[in-house]
């Protein structure tokens, strides 16, 4: 369990640099959680991360991929604009680079995960 | 003359299946329909550029500018990643929309219970 997230987390901040990426990444992070729910039970799945925070992090995903992008139209640039954003661009290959990428990446691997935890005990826990 | 041909063939074939085999009229109708359409799609498939040609028209300026360009202007070393939230960021955020629109759809139907 705790390997899998920590693969999750490095494919996710890995995104600029090596294949992957926050769709995947946020996958295999969702992943580790149904895991836990799939393996004991749907209490001990359901502590892991409560019902209200998933729901809060899979919105606060998505408006913090739209604020990211409203930082470029702040700056005098265009919607999602990264280094004429003014965001600092980093060396290239360096992990802390790339500017709003990384940012992005984040925060739609934030999302894609409590989506899938979300969905995922939605659906099971339909079943009652 | 070819057309001639294919539709004194397909008179006959009409004939022998309706009243040789015995298809019934809605079927044989359903089997040109589909007969159709894959003849459609045949015909668009062979109209299709080589794959890997180099003369396809992928091969634009564009692609050539990402893989040229990409690193410094998005500093990205993954050209995949520089393409879909750098360049093509307004469309991943739309795909993050569908993925939210999703989950609403899922919770408006299931918290109910």
């Amino acid at each position: 369990m705790p390997f899998i997230q920590v693969y999750g987390i490095y494919v996710i901040l890995h995104g600029h640099l090596s294949p992957g990426g926050s769709f995947s990444g946020g996958a295999i992070f969702g992943a580790s959680l149904v895991l836990v729910a799939l393996s004991f039970n749907l209490e001990a799945g359901s502590r892991q991360i409560p019902h209200h925070t998933a729901s809060v992090l899979e919105s606060g995903g998505a408006l913090g991929y739209v604020l990211t992008g409203l930082v470029g139209v702040f700056a005098g640039s265009y919607f999602l604009a990264n280094q004429l954003a003014g965001f600092p661009m980093g060396q290239p290959g360096q992990l802390f680079s790339a500017g709003a990428i990384l940012v992005i990446t984040v925060f739609v691997g934030i999302k894609v995960a409590s989506t899938i935890v979300t969905m995922f005990f939605y659906i099971i826990e339909g079943e009652k | 003359m070819l057309y001639i041909l294919l539709a004194v063939f397909v008179v006959i074939l009409t004939f022998v299946l309706r009243f040789i085999i015995g298809v019934e009229p809605r079927t044989l109708v359903t089997l040109y329909l589909l007969a159709g359409i894959i003849f459609l799609f045949s015909f668009t498939v062979a109209e299709m550029p080589t794959f890997g040609s180099p003369e396809n028209p992928t091969f634009n300026e564009v692609p050539q500018r990402y893989l040229e360009q990409g690193v410094e202007e998005t500093g990205a070393v993954n050209i995949v990643s520089s393409v879909i939230i750098d360049y093509r960021a307004f469309d991943t955020l739309g795909e993050a929309t569908v993925l939210f629109v999703a989950i609403a759809a899922v919770a408006a139907t299931l918290r109910s219970h």
